[in-house]
């Protein structure tokens, strides 16, 4: 039986790397977009 | 939801994704026959559910948008938001189910119905994102993203019938061996869920701040457009321009 | 006014700025053969793969040539706010659709009879079934000019036209471009007779992408 541990890092790896980037770009975003909300009102 | 609403709910997806990653990697057995690779499955599975579903909102939300009695734009921007985070998924589960297939069918890609059924999803959304961010105004983008997106949710069924006929008619022996039947039970049908239920958690977070931020930057343009018509009449009338 | 003589006005004045600008006759018919030549470098004409590899060759040159068209249909509505007299002709906006993929249908139709010689001069092909390649032809130039003509107007006033018409349009020929392939395949080297699910899944897209532009065009139309 192959573990193939490689294989699983790189899929766990790109995954949470991916929904990082994505969250954290959302998570930026949503916070300047809030701060100019208030600013502006 | 309010704020400590979604505060909480984020909170608990974090912990249950946590959860599924120490249960996914550490806890469930390895495969006896596909080994370790067998859990990229614990990703695979949510991503290739949430792909679908995400593009079944966007979907839902156009059709409800194009309904005169339940138009809004929060429909539009729901179809958008759902739609962009719905690529995402697409990409990983691609991208996941191809390292699975490597050590397990010893190829990346294999032209089988599902993939490539995906694969052509994928850029059917692509250019659904592409078109979103080019209209200009709020009213023009409605209505053309609207349609766009339900012909290319209605493409869907057509192209997997397509593709799955030329598979069978040029049948080259099949990938699928009964053998790789994954035999789920216990610790791994736990965790199997867990990761299905967490991950459609991360989806209803991601899809709602998606939106909130939308609803925000739809509101910020407003404004600004509002302020710069204002800026422009008061240029234009040194006087005060009577308000009527 | 019936809304087929409204359509036959639309791809009239179509037909007529081509024939007149002969951008169809001198830039996407040649587009076409130089792909298909481009297609012989790549793939090398010694090993005799060309001919068997010829009906996804012919269709993969129509399909990137199509993009072309479209995007020229789209054009000629763009300068001097053409899109609007359009607009206010008072001309239904199924019939608009019509005559303008009947318009594109045209070119296309022109255009495969160039590739279908140049595959014959150029890949050594000999043309066996005709009436399976004409059926297939028919049904597939419908489709493609029917789903471009939809996706023309979607993207049509957008400054990104040009680059958005493509990405929106091949995926969604992946139908006909599967199912044109196949039923050449089979009529020029294998059994023909297994060409007519495939003949008859490209009637369906047809008939499913001509009613979607008949429903959307007018809408679309309307916004753009």
């Amino acid at each position: 039986m192959d573990h193939n541990w490689g294989y699983v890092a790189a899929g766990y790896g790109i995954t949470t790397g991916a929904l990082l980037v994505y969250g954290g770009w959302l998570w930026n975003r949503l916070r300047r977009a809030q701060q100019s909300a208030t600013d502006g009102d | 939801m309010s704020r400590n609403a979604r505060r909480v709910f984020g909170g608990v997806t974090l912990v249950l994704l946590a959860i599924t990653a120490v249960l996914a990697l550490w806890v469930s057995p390895a495969d006896k026959e596909q080994g370790d690779a067998m859990r990229l499955l614990y990703l695979h599975v949510p991503t290739a559910w949430l792909a679908y579903l995400a593009f079944f909102v966007t979907a839902l939300a156009s059709a409800l948008w194009l309904w005169p009695r339940t138009r809004s734009t929060t429909w539009d921007l729901l179809a958008g938001a759902s739609a962009e985070v719905g690529v995402l998924f697409t990409g990983l589960m691609l991208m996941l189910g191809s390292l699975w297939g490597r050590p397990i069918w010893g190829t990346w890609w294999e032209w089988d119905a599902r993939l490539t059924t995906t694969a052509v999803l994928f850029f059917l959304y692509l250019g659904y994102l592409a078109l979103r961010r080019t209209a200009d105004t709020s009213e023009q983008r409605g209505k053309r993203c609207a349609i766009a997106a339900l012909i290319a949710f209605a493409d869907v069924p057509i192209v997997h019938f397509s593709v799955n006929w030329w598979q069978t008619l040029h049948q080259t022996g099949t990938v699928f061996n009964p053998k790789l039947d994954v035999q789920i039970h216990g610790t791994m049908a736990v965790t199997l869920l867990l990761s299905v239920l967490s991950f459609t958690m991360l989806y209803v977070c991601l899809t709602l701040s998606r939106l909130r931020l939308a609803e925000l930057e739809e509101g910020r343009e407003q404004r600004e457009l509002e302020l710069a018509i204002a800026e422009r009449i008061a240029a234009e009338h040194p006087e005060p321009a009577v308000t009527v | 006014m019936s809304i087929l003589r409204e359509a036959r006005l639309v791809a009239a004045k179509d037909l007529r700025i081509e024939r007149r600008s002969r951008v169809a006759l001198q830039q996407i018919v040649p587009f076409g053969v130089i792909v298909l030549v481009l297609f012989a470098f790549a793939i090398d004409p010694d090993r005799g793969l060309l001919p068997r590899l010829a009906p996804g060759l012919f269709w993969a040159a129509l399909l990137l040539a199509s993009i072309l068209a479209v995007n020229r249909s789209f054009a000629v509505e763009e300068a001097n706010g053409a899109r609007d007299g359009l607009r206010l002709s008072g001309l239904d906006g199924a019939a608009i659709f019509l005559g303008k993929a009947a318009a594109i249908a045209a070119e296309l139709a022109l255009l495969e009879l160039v590739l279908g010689v140049g595959v014959i001069v150029l890949y050594d092909v000999t043309p066996r079934n005709a009436l399976v390649l004409f059926l297939t032809a028919v049904a597939a130039t419908i489709a493609l000019a029917a789903t471009g003509t939809v996706y023309g107007i979607v993207a049509a006033g957008l400054r990104v036209r040009e680059t958005l018409v493509p990405l929106l349009v091949l995926p969604a020929v992946t139908p006909v471009m599967l199912g044109a392939t196949r039923a050449f395949e089979s009529a020029l080297g294998g059994v023909p007779s297994e060409a007519w699910p495939w003949v008859q899944l490209l009637g369906a897209c047809a008939v499913l992408s001509v009613i979607v532009g008949v429903l959307a065009f007018g809408p679309l139309l309307e916004e753009s």
